[in-house]
Formats: structure tokens, C-alpha cells, sequence
């Protein structure tokens, strides 16, 4: 494959992502997708440690790929970040950087625009807040004291409704202590910051609240009971919103074991549906395939959720980068940056680990309705899969592929 | 308890306005029942059986007396047969039988049987309409076909004057939004100055800042009781200056005729953005001198929620939200007090204190990664450069095997020899990328934050459609 070619090959999906091609048109829908193509071939060639051919896809990719472009120059270009830095065996110290310059460049302001206007855009995160929420209030209902253990990527999004449906149900609204367990990424000053926010609008809903935050984790597995200070009169939720992924793989089982130890009245878990689990160690080829089918979906929601030139897809867009740099580059599972790793697993997988601890809680009617409502406030492509035999639980759908599935457990 | 003559109600004496809000009928309060009324208690089978009236004749049943009468004379009865019962009417009221039920009571009866019904299916029953665009259940169908008539059709809009056509984004904004933080700051701060000066009270209204809690009927009775005239001029003028210099009419404290002009102007806007007006003044100004539970209510007020419809006449749910909007209005239109309160509220995007910078410049970045320690400086994030295709194709053509040039250059023969992370002098791609972009940065628009809510682009207008709608209604669309 040649300059000449990919260029052409470039041209045509910047024409097509304009006008979608019409379904006769092959070679122009094939040629759309050129990213694929070269990104499964240079990993094949990392694979196989093929010096000249890596270095040669890698100079074509870096010519076509771009951060800023459409879909495939974005999704070439952070794919070709992270299959350098495995070639270069620099993939620790790139995620080192990565982490402290996002970390460094974080503020409750940025923060609260992308996860807003994410939540806005995409039922992405959304789909798991309200699934999560419905089941949280079903459990607890008539419990005076709640406490939530939020161990999640949603910044408190997803609580501000669910204060609002304790205030509004019921004539007497409970108690309600969150406790936001932070680990060092999240930002512990970000945090804090929302906790207040959190406080004021509790405050206004007529919520008896109180915010309590548990940070300087350098990793969640070392999460422990003692550090969420439990008290005997309260009802326990557990809420994993993309979570558990981040724990490493071997101590994954222990974590779940911890949070049984916690004796919670219901445990909501939300993660995506992918399996990155393998490492790149061992089967860098199909770990390559499985994250390039996930992060394309995504960045093609991304991209048909949001203006080409809006701030917050980039910020996305950039977390992934930084996702796929610890996934494909870097060996230790433990995220070597001193972070968490990104490894996701599919839902199955989750319910393996899950059932040693617990037992499914379906969803409610009442909850499934409520998530397809909150479906159709969205723009078309999104749907719900309901739970089947072996897995309990919800998935959404894009364009009819699971992306994200939501569940509920109890002891 | 059926047909218990002696069983009066306690004496409630409504506030009479002498300048009553337009309102369009008269009403009792809801459950402060005519003292010598008979008070009836319906089982619940009764209650929620929906053919109570039963033809004598074929045993028909029918859901109103109306229906059953018209139905009798088909029967072609006797002429003394179709006459009703002599018996005086009797005004009755009716209790609820659900024992925890404020209704329960016979000083808390509900006058009307319908009332009543609809009382115990809302609040009982079992909800079986549902709809489906919110979700929202009901038990009564005829709340279920109202709501379905307004549902989605509302708007919701913040303090900071952002549009919400969905109300969960609505919500998750007003928590994290900063004219919240403002509000419920500055807020407090005054409040502490009017408490002492306000439980000497305009009417009842006032009150509220002793304990008990609220009952939804109480608020409204209270709320009534803001637009009593006032006393003598002397004692309210400076309640007046204390305590509706947040959101009356902005007259000085200048005595009781202005305080009656307050009045009537406000209620003058409209009857109920006048409710909520004050609806809001209880929630906002006194939060942290009452306890959770009065502002509970009182902001059910507000939201509309709690408030069952039956028993507050104007607080009505459809209207809940626009609270926000109708306080705005209020306080805005008639506003020229010198004090802080509503510019501060209302221009928060411009008072805002200049927080640090967020994100670093390019160059800044790349000084970090090689020591540590380096302060930050202004923001500028570095991705600003690529607006138009051209541009990024430029990028590409001109400058893209430039990218990585130092390495590509510096080690043409890199791969061959085996890979030499040294070669590109431990500087990740992503700040070589940042150097380049950097070179084509626009200064950022300082304000992206401050603007209710919008982004800007990077050349500081809306982006197409998005400048135009609010972000929230581009999610709806």
C-alpha cells in the first residue's frame, strides 16, 4: 500500500463521513474504514516483531492520522500513540506522563462540562445512573439511614436525581451519607469540591445528607472496610459504575469478597461491554482486535453525539488514549503508572466473579421503563437489551451492539 | 364515626385578604372542613369502587348519582318513585380510612366526595397509569391524561438562566451549577441578618421560622397570609426592608403603603408566579435558619411534587418549575434596589472569581514533563489549533512528518537496529504533538465557562447550531 493510495483512501472517508455512502457504493464504504486496516496491520507487525514493516505503517499512520480530523484520523491517531509506545517499549513511562499531565490540567470546572455534556449527548453514562439509581431506592425503600459507597467514574452525576427522588417519594425523606472513594487519578481537591456541591444540594432538596470521602488510594484493591467507616444503624449500597475494572485482574476476586464483607442490601454494578482482559502480553493480536472494535463504536458515538470541534469529545476522546496506552503498552496489570488498569471485561465475565459473592437482583418493571424513557429523550440508535438466562441484568445497545450493561446484586 | 353529629371540626379561621389575589374561585382550605358538617368515613372498597350507584330497579351501576338518576327514568317509575329523598341536605364531609393518613382525622375531612376518592386513589391506591415518556405513574386516569397532555412540552429553566427541556439534566445541572453555590451562599448570609427582624412576621407568614412541620395545606394557608395587609406602618417597615428586599418589588422601606404596593404589584405580575415568588422566598432566604424538614416542604412547593393537587388549588405541579422562572421575573422586572442580591444571582458568569487555570500551554507542558515543579501558567489547551479541514490537511501535508520527525530523522535506521526510546529524548507523542499544535493557538476565550452554561468554540462562537440551542436541547433534539 502506498502514499498515493491512502491518500485517495483518506479523501474518501472524509467525503463519505459527509455524505454517508450509499449501500452500493463498497468500495467507498470499505475505503471509510482505512483506519482498521492499517492499525490490525501494524499490530500484526508488532506481533511479530517485524522492525521495517512496523516502522514503515507506523510513518504512514502518523502521516494520516490526526487527533483533530474525523473518526479515523482520530481513532488512527491514538491507536498509533499506543502501538508506538509498545514498540518502543515506552508504554509505562508514556502512561506515567499521560496520567500527570490529565491529572494536572483537571479542575471541578472541566470536569463537571464533560461529564455534563457527555451525559447530555450520549445515554452512555446515563443508561447506568438511572438503572443503578432505581435499584438502589427499590432496595432501600423504608430504611431510614442509607448509606452509598460510590465507587465510580460518574463524579456525584449521578446522584443529584437520586436525591431528588428521596425528597419527592416518600413524606419523610431518610438520612443519606455518601461516601466517594476516590483513588488519586480522580483528583482528591475535584472531589471535594463537588462533595460541597453535593451538600448544598441536598440541602435544598430537604435531604438530610452527609458527604464523606475516602482518597489517597494509590490503587482500589487496596481498598479497605475499615477506611468506610461503617455504622451499625445504616443500610449499605455499593455503587460500581465502571469500577471494578480498574481493580487488577488477579485481585479482583478479593475485592468483590471485601465488598460482600460489607454486607450491603444491594450492590449496583456498571461496566462496559469489552474484554481487554487477556493483556496485551500474552495475545497482543486479539487484545489489538477486541480494543479496536470497542474504541471504534465509541468513538463513532462520539462522534455522531457531538460537533466535530467540541472540547469535551476530545477530553473523551483523550481518556481513551490514555486507556488504550495502559492496555496494549504497558505489561503490568496493575496499571504500571501507579494508577488503576483500564482492563474491561464483558458481562459474563463480571458474573462469574460476582456470583461468588452474590446474587442477581433483577431489575424492576418500574426501572426498566424508567431506563427506556430515559432512552427516548435521546437521539435514535440506543436501545435496550433485557437480561438473559445466564446474565442477569440490562444491556444498552448502539446500533443494536451491546455497549454497556448495568446490574443489581444482593446477598 | 359515620353519621357522628357531635364530631365537629376544629375551628380554623382562613386569612381573608382584603386585596386577595385574583383567584378564580373561593375555597375552604382543603381538610379544614365546615365545623357542623356530618362526617362521613367510606371504606376503602367504597372508595375505590367506581359503580356506586346502583339501580334499584336492574342493579345497574353507574359512577355518578347524575347518571343513575337519568338512567331511573328510562324505567318509567310512578311519579312518587322518582322523586328523591326529602331529607334536607346535610353538607357532609368525608374522612379517609387509611389510618396514617392526615385525612384520617375529622377535623382534617375532605368535603367532597369525589375528593375524597380521588385522595385515596392518588395517595393509597394502587398506581396503574403509567406514562411513558417519563415514566411518571399515576392512580387516577385523570391525572394520568393531564400529565400525558404537558409531558415534554415543558421547559425548565436554571438561575443561570441555562433551558432545560428534559428534567434530569435539569436536575443534575441546578446541583452543580454555580448560581446554586451562589444563591444558597450569599442566601445564607442574609438570612442570618433577617431571621431575629422576621419572626416578628408580616401576618403568619413568618411563623414558619418556628418549629412543627409543614403540612402542604399549612403553606398555603401561610403563603395566603404574606399578602395580609399589613399593621401599623412603623413595626413592618423595616420587616418590609429586612425581609422582602430579596424578592418584592424593590421599594426602599418606606411604610405600609408601599408594602401594600408591594403586594398588589406582585400579585399584579401573576397570581401564581406571586406564590412561588414567596414560595421561593421560604425555601431560599431562610435555609440555614430552618431545619430540613420545613424546607422540605416548603420546597415541595417549589418543585411541585409533594403538593398533591387536590389540596393546594395554585401550587399545582405543571407549574412547579417555572418557580425559578417566575421568581426571576418577579425580582427581575421589578427590581431597583442599590443591594447585592439580584445582580449577584443573576450575573454569576460575571462575578465569578477567575479560578487557576485548568489546562497548561503546550510549552508549559513539555517543561513539566522534563522537571518537575514547574508552576502552571494560563490556560490554553493546546488542541485549538485545526478548526477547518483545510487546516488539519495542512497540518498533515506540511508539517506531519514532522510529528515525529525527530525520531523518524534523528534514527532513520531506528527500527533496524533495535528500538531506541533515547531517540526521542523521553518526550511522549503527546506533547510533541502540543508543540506543533501550539504554534497555531488561539488565544482561549476566557469566558468558555462563564457563559450560562455554553461552549464556546475555539474561535469563540457557538459552534453552528450549538450557539444557537442551549447545550441541553441539543441532547433532546
Amino acid at each position: 500500500m502506498n502514499m498515493h493510495n491512502l491518500r485517495q483512501l483518506q479523501l474518501h472517508s472524509q467525503a463519505s463521513s459527509s455524505h454517508p455512502p450509499d449501500p452500493g457504493d463498497t468500495s467507498a464504504a470499505a475505503a471509510g474504514r482505512w483506519a482498521a486496516k492499517l492499525l490490525r496491520e501494524c499490530a500484526a507487525a508488532v506481533a511479530e516483531k517485524d522492525s521495517a514493516r512496523i516502522h514503515h505503517l507506523l510513518w504512514m499512520l502518523n502521516e494520516l492520522a490526526s487527533p483533530y480530523g474525523d473518526r479515523e484520523q482520530r481513532l488512527a491517531s491514538h491507536f498509533l500513540q499506543a502501538l508506538f509506545c509498545r514498540a518502543t517499549d515506552s508504554g509505562d513511562r508514556c502512561l506515567r506522563t499521560l496520567t500527570s499531565v490529565a491529572e494536572r490540567s483537571r479542575s471541578f470546572e472541566s470536569t463537571r462540562r464533560v461529564m455534563l455534556r457527555f451525559q447530555e449527548a450520549s445515554p452512555w453514562a446515563t443508561f447506568g445512573h438511572v438503572a443503578a439509581n432505581g435499584a438502589i431506592l427499590e432496595a432501600m425503600e423504608g430504611e431510614p439511614k442509607l448509606h452509598i459507597i460510590d465507587i465510580s467514574n460518574t463524579y456525584c452525576t449521578q446522584w443529584p436525581t437520586l436525591l431528588e427522588a428521596l425528597a419527592t417519594r416518600s413524606d419523610e425523606a431518610p438520612h443519606l451519607r455518601l461516601t466517594v472513594v476516590v483513588t488519586t487519578g480522580a483528583g482528591d481537591s475535584v472531589v471535594r469540591e463537588i462533595g460541597r456541591r453535593m451538600e448544598r444540594f441536598a440541602r435544598l432538596m430537604g435531604v438530610p445528607f452527609e458527604f464523606c470521602m475516602v482518597g489517597a488510594l494509590p490503587r482500589l484493591a487496596e481498598l479497605r472496610e475499615e477506611a468506610l467507616k461503617l455504622r451499625e444503624d445504616e443500610a449499605v449500597a455499593v455503587n460500581c459504575l465502571g469500577a471494578l475494572r480498574r481493580v487488577s485482574t488477579d485481585e479482583r476476586g478479593a475485592f468483590v469478597a471485601m465488598l460482600r464483607s460489607l454486607q450491603p442490601k444491594v450492590v449496583t454494578v456498571v461496566e462496559e461491554e469489552a474484554d481487554f482482559s487477556a493483556g496485551a502480553g500474552d495475545d497482543f493480536a486479539g487484545c489489538f482486535d477486541e480494543c479496536l472494535r470497542f474504541y471504534t463504536l465509541f468513538f463513532e458515538m462520539l462522534e455522531e453525539s457531538f460537533a466535530a470541534t467540541s472540547n469535551e469529545r476530545l477530553a473523551l476522546e483523550r481518556e481513551c488514549a490514555r486507556a488504550l496506552v495502559g492496555v496494549l503498552a504497558c505489561d503490568g496489570d496493575d496499571g504500571a503508572a501507579g494508577g488503576d488498569s483500564e482492563r474491561r471485561e464483558r458481562a459474563t465475565q463480571w458474573c462469574e466473579r460476582l456470583v461468588q459473592a452474590f446474587s442477581p437482583a433483577e431489575f424492576s418493571d418500574d426501572v426498566v421503563d424508567d431506563v427506556r424513557a430515559l432512552l427516548k429523550r435521546y437521539p435514535a440508535g440506543w436501545s435496550l437489551l433485557p437480561a438473559r438466562a445466564e446474565v442477569p441484568g440490562l444491556y444498552l445497545t448502539w446500533k443494536e451492539e451491546p455497549v454497556v450493561w448495568a446490574s443489581a446484586w444482593k446477598m | 364515626m359515620a353519621g357522628d353529629a357531635t364530631s365537629k371540626a376544629l375551628q380554623q379561621v382562613p386569612y381573608q385578604d382584603s386585596n386577595p389575589p385574583p383567584v378564580k374561585k373561593k375555597r375552604n382550605l382543603p381538610g379544614t372542613p365546615d365545623p357542623d358538617a356530618e362526617v362521613i368515613a367510606l371504606s376503602p372498597k367504597t372508595l375505590l369502587a367506581t359503580n356506586r350507584f346502583l339501580c334499584e330497579i336492574c342493579g345497574k351501576g353507574f359512577q355518578r348519582d347524575q347518571n343513575l338518576q337519568l338512567h331511573r327514568r328510562g324505567h318509567n317509575l310512578p311519579w312518587k318513585l322518582k322523586q328523591r329523598s326529602t331529607k334536607e341536605p346535610r353538607k357532609r364531609v368525608y374522612v379517609c380510612p387509611e389510618k396514617s393518613c392526615v385525612h384520617h382525622h375529622p377535623s382534617r375531612a375532605l368535603g367532597d366526595l369525589t375528593g375524597i376518592k380521588k385522595h385515596f386513589c392518588r395517595k393509597h391506591g394502587e398506581k396503574k397509569w403509567k406514562c411513558d415518556k417519563c415514566s411518571k405513574r399515576y392512580a387516577v386516569q385523570s391525572d394520568w391524561k393531564a400529565h400525558m397532555k404537558t409531558c415534554g412540552t415543558r421547559e425548565y429553566r436554571c438561575d443561570c438562566g441555562t433551558l432545560f427541556s428534559r428534567r434530569d439534566s435539569f436536575i443534575t445541572h441546578r446541583a452543580f451549577c454555580d448560581a446554586l453555590a451562589e444563591e444558597t451562599a450569599r442566601l445564607s448570609a442574609a438570612a442570618s441578618g433577617i431571621s431575629c427582624v422576621t419572626s416578628v412576621g408580616v401576618g403568619g407568614g413568618y411563623h414558619l421560622a418556628a418549629g412543627g412541620p409543614m403540612r402542604s395545606s399549612n403553606l398555603v394557608q401561610h403563603l395566603s397570609s404574606i399578602f395580609k395587609p399589613v399593621g401599623p406602618a412603623g413595626a413592618e417597615s423595616t420587616v418590609d426592608h429586612g425581609g422582602l428586599s430579596l424578592w418584592a418589588a424593590g421599594q426602599g422601606p418606606q411604610g405600609s403603603d408601599v408594602s401594600v404596593g408591594n403586594h398588589t404589584g406582585l400579585s399584579d405580575l401573576h397570581p401564581l408566579g406571586a406564590l412561588h415568588g414567596s414560595a421561593n422566598l421560604f425555601g431560599d432566604p431562610f435555609a440555614s435558619c430552618l431545619n430540613p424538614q420545613q424546607l422540605d416542604y416548603q420546597l415541595s412547593c417549589v418543585y411541585g411534587n409533594k403538593v398533591s393537587p387536590s389540596s393546594s388549588g395554585d401550587l399545582t405541579g405543571p407549574s412547579a418549575f417555572s418557580s425559578a422562572g417566575c421568581m426571576k421575573e418577579a425580582s427581575g422586572a421589578s427590581h431597583n434596589l442599590p443591594a447585592v442580591s439580584v445582580p449577584s444571582l443573576y450575573s454569576t458568569q460575571h462575578q465569578q472569581p477567575s479560578l487557576p487555570a485548568p489546562d497548561m500551554s503546550a510549552t508549559a507542558l513539555l517543561q513539566k514533563a522534563a522537571q518537575i515543579g514547574v508552576a502552571s501558567s494560563e490556560v490554553v489547551p493546546s488542541f485549538l489549533g485545526s478548526l477547518d479541514p483545510k487546516c488539519s490537511s495542512g497540518l498533515q501535508a506540511g508539517e506531519g512528518s514532522g510529528k515525529y520527525d525527530s525520531f523518524f530523522a534523528l534514527n532513520p535506521t531506528a527500527f533496524s537496529a533495535g528500538f531506541s526510546p533515547n531517540s526521542i529524548n523521553d518526550v511522549p507523542f503527546l506533547n510533541q504533538l502540543q508543540i506543533f499544535s501550539a504554534r497555531q493557538h488561539v488565544p482561549q476565550n476566557q469566558k468558555d465557562d462563564a457563559e450560562g452554561g455554553q461552549t464556546r468554540d475555539f474561535l469563540g462562537v457557538g459552534v453552528g447550531v450549538q450557539g444557537l440551542c442551549p447545550p441541553s436541547i441539543h441532547g433532546w433534539i
